[in-house]
C-alpha cells in the first residue's frame, strides 16, 4: 500500500517533469537546427534606437560590402486566422535560390515565377488547424480588415523545426500588398555571405554602415533560447513543485515505514543482522522502486509529449492552447536530462527510506522494540 | 562464566520523567546453569535481561563474557556476538504476525553465515518437540498466546545457542506445555548451556541453579 503511494506521486511526478525537459531539449535543439538554415546576416535599420522600415536602395549599399554574395529584401509581420497568429515572410522571389527553410512535405517551395501571384508555403501547424493542403485556397485578414485569398503551393515538413510550423512564405509583392507596406521600403534584408568568407569578417567589415543593426546566427539562436529562458523560468517552478511534492510524500511515508519497521530493525539486530544489513535492504527496496517509478515516469513522460503532444504542457511550453494531431512537438532525450532525472528522484527517495532505517539500526535493539510495541 | 559488575540502568536520564530501572546489580552466571530472575512487576527484570542480552546499554557497570568486558565494544561486534551466541524469548513474544510459524522460526537464519535449508530438520523436530508442527504453515495472527510463546523458544534455540534468554517464557502456556518447557530447559543446561530466565512461575524456581530476586530494581538475597 505505502509502495503503491510512493510510486504512484513518483510516476506523475517523473511524468510530467520528464515530458517538459525532453520537450524543452527537443525545442533548444529545434532552435539550432532553424538558426543554421537561417541567412548569414540579417540587417535590420536602426533610427532612434528603434528598428524601423530599411529603405530598398540601402541593399546596393550592403552589396557593395566585400564578400557578401546576396542580400534578399524580406517584408515580414504577423497575421491572425481566428485566435491565432502567425509569422507571414514575403521574399524576393527572384534571388530565392540563396534562401533555405527546410524541407518540404508535399508541393514545393516559391520560385521566381510566384512573384506577386498570391501563391504560399505553409507550416504544419496552420495547415492542421486549417485543415487545409496543397491546392487549397485560404484566406487571410489584414490589419485593415480585407480579406485576401491566397494558394497553398508547399507545405513545410515538420521535420524542419517547429519555427516553420506557423509560418506563411509568400512573394515580396504579395507581402508588401498584404501588409500596406509602402513602396521603396521592407522590413530587413537576408544577406548571404560568399563561400570563402566567415559571417562574422564580413559583419565586421559592415559596421561602419549607417544605422545598421547586423545580427548573426548566434545572436539569433542566443534570442530563441532567450525566449525558452522565460519560459525555462516556468520549468524551474514546476520542477520544484513537482519535486518537493514529490519528495515531501517520500518523506511522510518513509516515517511511516520508520515506524512500521522500528519493531522490525530492532528484532533484526537482536538476532545479529547488522546495521548494514538493514541498510542495504532498504537501500536495495528504494533503489530498485526508485528506478522502477522514474523509468516508467520517463517512458510516460516521452509518449505523453511525443505522441500525444503534451496536451495541458504545450500552453506553458509553447504558448499554444494545444496542438493539432498532424503536428509533433519536437521531442529529445539525452542522457543529461535522463540522468538528472533519475538522481532528483532516486536521490531524496533513498535518503528519506535510508535515513529511518538507519536511526532505527542505531537504537538499542530492547528500545526499538519496546517503544514500537507501546 | 558471565560476570555483571555494578550494572545501573537510568531511562531518561536528567530529565522529568527519570526511571531508575536497575541499580548497581553484580553477579556471576556459571556456563551450564540456570539462572532465575524474579521480584515484582516493574522491579526491572526485562531490563537486567536485555543487558546482559548486549540488546540494552547501561548507565553505567560492566559485563564481561568469558573474562572478557565488552560492552565498550563496538555495535558490529556485539551484534555479531549475539548473532553467534544468543537465543530470546521474549516477554512480548515479537513474532512477526504476518508471517508463517515455520517463516519466523527460521527469520535468524538469514542474518550472515547460516543457511536455513541446513536448519529445517531442526526446526521440524523442535517445533514437534513443543507440539506446534501442525501450525507451522499458518500465520502466527492465527496461533493463540501458548502457541506463539512455543513458537518463540523454537526460534530462539534453532541456532542452538550458547546463551538463551528467556523473559517469562511459560505465562501464555498450559500446564502439560510448561512441563515440556522445564524439561527442555534442564537439557539444555545438561548440554552445557546457560540459560537466564525471568519469571514468576514456582516451579520453574524450583529447578533453578540460581535464584536472584529483585526489587526496585535492586538485588535482594542469592540463594
Ligand atoms: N524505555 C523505557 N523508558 C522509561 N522507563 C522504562 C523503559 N523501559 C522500562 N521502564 C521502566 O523501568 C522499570 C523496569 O522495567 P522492566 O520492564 O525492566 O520491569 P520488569 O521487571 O520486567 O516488569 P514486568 O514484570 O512487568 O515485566 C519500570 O518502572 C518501567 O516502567
Ligand atoms: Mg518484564
Amino acid at each position: 500500500m505505502r509502495s503503491a503511494v510512493i510510486i504512484v506521486t513518483f510516476l506523475i511526478a517523473t511524468t510530467m517533469v520528464s515530458a517538459v525537459l525532453f520537450t524543452k531539449e527537443g525545442l533548444e535543439r529545434e532552435a539550432e537546427i532553424s538558426v543554421k538554415t537561417a541567412p548569414d546576416l540579417t540587417v535590420q535599420y536602426l533610427k532612434a534606437g528603434r528598428v524601423e522600415l530599411i529603405p530598398l536602395e540601402y541593399a546596393k549599399t550592403i552589396a557593395g560590402v566585400e564578400g557578401v554574395k546576396a542580400v534578399i529584401p524580406r517584408i515580414w509581420g504577423y497575421a491572425g486566422i481566428s485566435t491565432y497568429t502567425f509569422t507571414v515572410i514575403g521574399l524576393d522571389t527572384s534571388s530565392i535560390q540563396y534562401t533555405s527553410f527546410g524541407s518540404i512535405e508535399s508541393g514545393r517551395f516559391l520560385t521566381p515565377d510566384d512573384a506577386g501571384k498570391g501563391n504560399i508555403v505553409i507550416g504544419k501547424l496552420i495547415a492542421g488547424l486549417l485543415n487545409v493542403k496543397v491546392g487549397d485556397d485560404i484566406i487571410l485578414l489584414s490589419e485593415s480588415v480585407e480579406a485576401n485569398k491566397f494558394h497553398v503551393v508547399g507545405l513545410f515538413s515538420d521535420a524542419s523545426s517547429i519555427y516553420t510550423a506557423d509560418m506563411i512564405v509568400m512573394s515580396i509583392q504579395d507581402a508588401r500588398q498584404f501588409f500596406r507596406m509602402p513602396d521603396g521600403y521592407v522590413t530587413d534584408f537576408a544577406v548571404y555571405v560568399e563561400d570563402y568568407e566567415q559571417p562574422a569578417n564580413v559583419a565586421a567589415k559592415m559596421s561602419f554602415l549607417p544605422n545598421a543593426r547586423i545580427l548573426d546566427q548566434d545572436l539569433l539562436l542566443r534570442g530563441y533560447k532567450a525566449a525558452y529562458g522565460a519560459r525555462g523560468g516556468i520549468f524551474v517552478t514546476l520542477w520544484t513543485i513537482l519535486l518537493v511534492g514529490a519528495a515531501l510524500v517520500a518523506f511522510s511515508q518513509a516515517v511511516v515505514v520508520g515506524h512500521e519497521s522500528k519493531f522490525e530493525v530492532g528484532l533484526l539486530k537482536t538476532f545479529g543482522f547488522t546495521t548494514l544489513d538493514i541498510i542495504e535492504v532498504r537501500l536495495v527496496e528504494s533503489l530498485v522502486l526508485g528506478f522502477f517509478a522514474t523509468s516508467l515516469g520517463m517512458i510516460l513522460g516521452y509518449v505523453y509529449a511525443a505522441y500525444f503532444n503534451a496536451p495541458g504542457l504545450v500552453d506553458i511550453l509553447l504558448g499554444w492552447a494545444f496542438l493539432p494531431r498532424e503536428f509533433r512537438l519536437p521531442v529529445f532525450i539525452s542522457w543529461t536530462s535522463v540522468f538528472s532525472i533519475y538522481a532528483v528522484t532516486v536521490i531524496p527517495l533513498i535518503i528519506t527510506t535510508v535515513v529511518p532505517a538507519w536511526l532505527n539500526a542505531i537504537t538499542d535493539p530492547e528500545l526499538a522494540m519496546r517503544r514500537a510495541a507501546a | 562464566m558471565i560476570e555483571l559488575r555494578g550494572i545501573t540502568k537510568i531511562y531518561n536520564k536528567g530529565k522529568f520523567n527519570e526511571v531508575v530501572a536497575v541499580q548497581d546489580i553484580s553477579m556471576k552466571i556459571e556456563d551450564g546453569s540456570i539462572v532465575v530472575l524474579t521480584g515484582p512487576s516493574g522491579c526491572g527484570k526485562t531490563t537486567l535481561l536485555s543487558i546482559i542480552g548486549l540488546i540494552l546499554t547501561p548507565t553505567s557497570g560492566e559485563i564481561f563474557y568469558d573474562g572478557e568486558s565488552v560492552l565498550g565494544y563496538s555495535d558490529y561486534w556485539k551484534t555479531s556476538f549475539r548473532r553467534e551466541n544468543f537465543g530470546f524469548v521474549f516477554q512480548h513474544i515479537n513474532l512477526l504476525p504476518q508471517y508463517t510459524a515455520l517463516e519466523n522460526v527460521l527469520l535468524p537464519l538469514y542474518a550472515k553465515d547460516s543457511d536455513p535449508a541446513d536448519f529445517m530438520e531442526r526446526a521440524v523436530e523442535l517445533l514437534s518437540k513443543l507440539g506446534v508442527m501442525e501450525r507451522a504453515n499458518h500465520l502466527v495472527e492465527q496461533l493463540s498466546g501458548g502457541e506463539q510463546q512455543r513458537v518463540a523458544f523454537v526460534r530462539a534455540l534453532i541456532k542452538d545457542p550458547q546463551y538463551l534468554f528467556a523473559d517469562e517464557p511459560t505465562v501464555f502456556v498450559d500446564e502439560d506445555t510448561s512441563r515440556i518447557i522445564y524439561r527442555l530447559l534442564q537439557d539444555l543446561r545438561d548440554k552445557g548451556k546457560t540459560i537466564i530466565v525471568s519469571t514468576h512461575d514456582p516451579e520453574l524456581i524450583k529447578i533453578a541453579d540460581q535464584i536472584h530476586r529483585m526489587d526496585r530494581g535492586r538485588l535482594l538475597q542469592k540463594k
